[in-house]
């Protein structure tokens, strides 16, 4: 069992810095996901957890105690690495109880769990062959095997699923899950798809160049986002953001929309927070939010672009800074070039100061 | 008749046939130039090899069948003492040789697999020796082993006592400096390949190896061995093949003496060639040894290739 902290952590490469003092406790037995776009620092921060790369500043302690001078193969940690580096030379089932053997585990001991382990990944047909040749979904189960037959109390996982087809890694989300629970290892996942984040995380650690944005549960960082990256970075498509000025207004305070020819009051906690704000804001609402309104209570805007994904329709309106998106279950009935009349849901509405970024909290 | 009934009469050729028949025809020059130069040549050895002539018989090779001694030379061969141990002394090198130049090679190798200052320095200074002409390899380890020479020197240096040794006039230090000469000059040619081999190991294993808990040792001897199992074969059996050719270095160091102490079957035949001119003997004995090599890397290659 094992809590991982990491204490002001610091990553430079020469010039570059690839992370900037990070801050972050991953809790025993929880599953945390680090999310953000390519070059984040991400895979850097995790690296540096399995002690493949050292920090440049700050600490990494496994339960309280300082990683610092402790070698990769010594922290105990599991790894599943992106390309999977399996041993290509060996058989599925050299690979599985390598660490096993490795390690001088006794005879019995390396068959039984070797056993264990390929019957819950579905390998046990599969162990007498050849790694080489096998299908990158299978190579995937071996690789993420490989490293849970060692019984890890951390396992790290760096883009596991980025190779394998979309059907297959609907089922690893599953099993990863499912593989979690059983053996409660406390682990860290890099992802650059909210998708995988969201479905599998208890908390998502979303990150852009370098800089931690936000720690929270998948809901929070969807709803209440703490700054314009992670609004606009979590959810598909992300959250619209229109520029206004908070104005005072006989029903209470507003927010000037300018040229989206609307000013929308907002609800008293928000107000509250938009007071504090000094200058122009961000009125941000999701576009699954958006509901049609009456002519004149809603954003008049001319649809652009209809985009129909099965299930769901994602309209665009309008263009450039003045453009937004709306998400509609089914068809939304919207034909291009037509003028649609919505309305964010008041409640969904959140506010980010214009020149920090940073949310104006108010719920 | 007209041409498509011309050829509906031909019978159809299948299309690998007719191909293989247009690539023959097509390197049918290039065979022939290949055919003259490794069979006429060796039906010429055969020939020889099968008479008593030499070049100071008066009568031209064709007219060799006059001293026609049938299988003589290759009777004569196995009576003959010296090439005996000519064999046994150029097995001797290689056994030696070979597997230092190896280990040496490897070792090296594995350093140079990681990154440390002064690198590219270091790599060049490590890939000189190959680069130098054997001859003058040779010419270099003569002077250095010379008894008043650079060896003796730095002896005498580090014993305080005047070292006088005579290298390479004593018969088993001559063999000695011929051996240092060899893996002077040829441990570099085993460290290139060989690092070759090793860069080619994929890091990320390497690394997922050190997660699932493997040694250094381990390491290598599980992940890095197996993918460099060919690439040595081929650095072993280059060597191998090359230490048995051992001549121009090791002439201009000895000149296969003190006496025969280490005179190796290339030197042994340059002798009896230069200056017994007995071309008929030295003919078979070509051909044996070129027997029982090809023989000997067909075994080789066979068991590798299980």
């Amino acid at each position: 069992m094992s809590v991982i902290r990491l204490e002001n952590l610091v990553k430079r490469f020469g010039n570059f810095t690839a992370l900037k003092t990070m801050d972050l406790t991953v809790a025993d037995g929880e599953f945390m996901a680090l999310l953000g776009p390519s070059g984040c620092g991400k895979s850097t921060t995790m690296n540096m957890i399995a002690g493949m790369e050292r920090p440049s500043g700050g600490r990494i302690l496994f339960d309280g105690r300082d990683m610092a001078g402790v070698a990769m193969g010594r922290r105990g940690v599991g790894f599943v690495f992106q390309n999977y580096a399996i041993f290509t030379h060996m058989s599925v089932r050299q690979n599985l109880d390598y660490g096993l053997r490795m390690t001088g585990r006794p005879g019995a001991e390396i068959s039984s769990r070797t056993k264990a382990i390929a019957e819950f990944l579905q390998l046990t047909g599969l162990l007498d062959r050849p790694a080489a040749g096998l299908s990158v979904n299978i190579l995937q189960r071996v690789a993420i095997g490989r490293s849970a037959v060692m019984e890890p109390a951390i396992f790290l996982l760096d883009e596991p699923l980025s190779n394998v087809d979309a059907a297959f890694r609907a089922v690893m989300r599953t099993e990863l899950k499912q593989l979690q629970r059983e053996f409660k290892q406390t682990m860290v996942y890099v992802t650059h798809d909210q998708l995988e984040a969201m479905t599998m995380a208890d908390r998502i650690a979303v990150m852009d160049h370098g800089v931690l944005q936000q720690v929270g549960s998948p809901l929070q960082v969807y709803n209440d986002p703490a700054n314009v990256f992670v609004a606009r970075f979590i959810g598909a498509p992300g959250m619209n953001l229109l520029k206004g000025r908070p104005v005072e207004t006989p029903s209470g305070l507003a927010v000037d929309l300018g040229r989206m020819g609307l000013t929308p009051v907002l609800p008293a906690p928000l107000a509250a927070a938009a007071r504090g704000a000094n200058g122009d804001v961000w009125y941000g609402f999701r576009p699954e939010s958006l509901h049609f309104a009456p002519p004149g209570t809603g954003i008049a805007r001319e649809v652009s672009f209809v985009e129909r994904i099965g299930a769901r329709t994602i309209v665009h309106l309008g263009f450039g800074e003045d453009g937004f998106k709306a998400v509609f279950d089914r068809s939304s009935g919207l034909t291009l070039g037509e003028v649609a009349h919505l309305a964010p849901e008041p409640t969904s509405v959140r506010l980010f100061d214009a020149a920090t970024g940073v949310a104006l909290w108010g719920i | 008749m007209s041409a498509a009934e011309t050829l509906h009469d031909v019978a159809p050729m299948s299309p690998g046939k007719e191909a293989a028949r247009l690539g023959f025809r097509l390197t049918l020059p290039a065979q022939i130039l290949v055919l003259f130069i490794s069979l006429f040549p060796l039906l010429m050895q055969l020939y020889i090899s099968l008479t008593d002539w030499s070049p100071l018989a008066g009568t031209s090779w064709p007219q060799a069948w006059a001293m026609w001694n049938t299988f003589a030379n290759y009777t004569d061969l196995i009576g003959d003492d010296r090439l005996w141990a000519a064999l046994g002394r150029t097995g001797f090198i290689m056994a030696v040789c070979v597997p230092v130049e190896f280990l040496l090679g490897l070792g090296l190798a594995t350093l140079f697999a990681d990154d440390f200052p002064g690198k590219r320095v270091a790599y060049s200074i490590l890939i000189m020796p190959m680069m130098v002409v054997p001859a003058v390899a040779g010419y270099m380890f003569y002077m250095l082993f010379q008894s008043g020479g650079p060896v003796n020197d730095l002896l005498a240096h580090l014993t305080g006592a005047p070292v006088t040794v005579a290298w390479l006039s004593s018969p088993t230090l001559a063999l000695a400096a011929v051996m240092v000469a060899d893996i002077w000059q040829w441990t570099p040619l085993m460290f290139l390949i060989l690092l070759s081999g090793l860069v080619g190991v994929p890091e990320d294993q390497m690394k997922a190896a050190t997660l699932l808990g493997a040694n250094a040792w381990q390491r290598f001897l599980t992940i890095a061995l197996p993918r460099m199992k060919a690439i040595m074969v081929i650095a072993v059996a280059i060597r191998v093949i090359e230490c048995f050719k051992i001549f121009d270095t090791l002439y201009i160091m000895t000149g296969g003496g003190p006496g025969v102490a280490t005179e190796t079957i290339s030197v042994y035949i340059y002798k009896i060639t230069t200056g017994d001119l007995i071309w008929g003997y030295v003919a078979a004995i070509a051909l044996a040894i070129l027997v029982v090599l090809s023989v000997a890397c067909l075994w080789a290659m066979r068991r590798l290739a299980k």
